[in-house]
């Protein structure tokens, strides 16, 4: 936790959300890694301005705008979901995992999370998320159980993320490892697919000349497509 | 945004390339017929993609010919056109007029203002037709400004949205296939969203602009492009297509990273020796 998000960000507290992200953009053009190749530094103070946007934005909006669209996604997606193997992968990534079959070695994590883990259980993911959102303390655990709601729910590259946290925090953990390992495994069988079969050379437009048209006239309008 | 989801022409064979060719003639033909020849200016490989799909779905009969249109006069070609190519047109005007307003709100660029304008009737002629595909594209469109307005971090939360747009359009009857259609077109959206996310981040960050991948590292990219192209290929498979199937995972697994490798082209030349 930082002590003083609002002084990194060089804004004042009661600074308006727009404000706010204009001064957050301001400093991610100064320190951003991709503008700034091998500048350890820059790197280092990025991270801390994400880390203290990303702390204010979880105060201000946590349960409000986040919590909603993540809400209204699971309403209108809902028709589909029904169908789905819960996990979106096609086939069940986490197969042979049982929410409660951690064993003793994660009791008193598992306590902490105990209404998080029946509401995986129970199919409820988005409250899940929820839950998690409301809480403090964000250890391994909480990360491990993150990546575990959010890889059900289909926020793909959160769970991979958190995944990758839990797993970074507690190397020497079995169960953090394997649940990245399933969230990656997907994506890197595509990848060796997609490899087997080339990638792409040319560019966009060779089949017809009217693409090279719309682009002409997208050019005119400069709007990037 | 638009004209990602296209093939990779160097590994289609002669009958695939020609077909694909027929498909997106057929559509552009029904653009001109439905909506004016002006229309003819915004077809994408996108909506290419939504015709061969939905025909290897429904397998309806389409009208087969050979034309000489305005923009290659000289030959003739061959096309092939169904309810599909009429179904996709109307969805690429929808998508085109709400892609104009966006630069409009955006970027303040008046020219997308008239181009909007011009649309403007049409879009209502295929609002009464598709209600519930065009109140979904409204909606998510008007979520997608509000997220992107409150600088979210977290790249799934756009990204669903625009998911659900794309699934919108992709489930064209509320039949058997719809759930499945709907959440193909989901993790399409998706990953299309993102993508084009990754691709712009550089020049988001030096115009301070809203991007939903800046607290990424740009080395983790692949990966979760890849993850979700995964998911998006599990759930293709789950649709039972009956005809091009081959081309259409062309599209799938090569022809959808033609943006991607052309960028990765071009700054390994930049930061090339």
């Amino acid at each position: 936790m930082i002590t003083d998000p609002y002084g990194v960000l060089g804004v004042s507290p009661d600074a308006s959300e727009e404000e706010i992200a204009r001064s957050y953009r301001k400093l991610a053009k100064k320190y951003h890694p991709d503008v700034n190749p091998g500048n350890a530094e820059a790197a280092r103070r990025m991270s801390e301005v994400n880390a203290a946007y990303e702390q204010i934005k979880s105060g201000k909006t946590s349960g409000t705008a986040a919590g909603g669209y993540q809400g209204q996604e699971a309403g209108g997606g809902s028709a589909s979901r029904g169908q789905e193997d819960p996990f979106g992968f096609g086939f069940n990534p986490f197969e042979g995992f049982d929410f409660f079959g951690q064993g003793p070695r994660q009791e008193s994590a598992d306590f902490a999370f105990r209404t998080v883990i029946g509401c995986l259980n129970a199919g409820r993911y988005e409250e899940a998320i929820e839950e998690l959102n409301g809480m403090g303390e964000r250890g391994a655990a909480w990360y491990y159980y993150s990546a575990l709601a959010n890889s059900c729910s289909g926020n793909r590259i959160t769970a991979l993320q958190h995944a990758k946290t839990a797993v970074q925090m507690e190397p020497e953990n079995p169960e953090y490892r394997r649940i990245l390992n399933r969230i990656q495994n997907g994506g890197q069988a595509y990848q060796q697919q997609s490899r087997e079969y080339g990638m792409p050379t040319g560019n966009l437009g060779r089949i017809c000349l009217g693409v090279i048209l719309t682009n002409l006239f997208c050019m005119c309008c400069g709007r990037p497509c | 945004m638009f004209g990602t989801i296209a093939a990779n022409p160097d590994k289609l064979t002669p009958e695939e390339s020609l077909r694909y060719r027929s498909c997106y003639c057929g559509l552009c033909r029904a653009l001109g017929d439905r909506h004016g020849t002006m229309s003819r200016v915004t077809i994408n490989y996108d909506m290419t993609f939504l015709v061969l799909l939905l025909s290897a779905l429904y397998g309806e009969g389409c009208t087969v010919g050979k034309e000489r249109c305005l923009i290659r006069p000289w030959k003739t070609h061959p096309y092939f056109r169904s309810g599909m190519s009429d179904y996709a047109a109307d969805m690429n005007i929808v998508l085109a007029y709400y892609h104009f307003l966006d630069d409009w709100a955006d970027e303040k660029k008046v020219l997308s203002l008239l181009e909007a304008k011009l649309f403007e009737k049409e879009v209502l002629r295929i609002a009464a037709r598709y209600p519930h595909q065009c109140s979904t594209i409204r909606r998510c469109m008007a979520d997608l400004s509000a997220i992107e307005r409150a600088g979210e971090t977290n790249p799934d939360v756009p990204a669903n949205c625009f998911g659900q747009l794309m699934g919108a359009v992709f489930a064209v009857r509320e039949d058997g296939h719809a759930g499945d259609l709907r959440a193909f077109g989901g993790a399409l959206g998706k990953f299309v969203y993102v993508m084009d996310a990754c691709l712009d981040l550089k020049r988001d960050i030096r115009k301070e602009l809203y991007n939903p991948m800046i607290t990424t590292a740009s080395g983790g990219f692949d990966e979760i492009l890849n993850l979700l192209m995964a998911d998006c290929v599990a759930k293709y498979r789950r649709l039972p297509v009956r005809q091009d199937g081959k081309l259409l995972e062309n599209i799938l697994y090569s022809g959808i990273w033609t943006k991607y490798e052309a960028d990765r082209k071009k700054a390994g030349r930049r930061g090339g020796p």
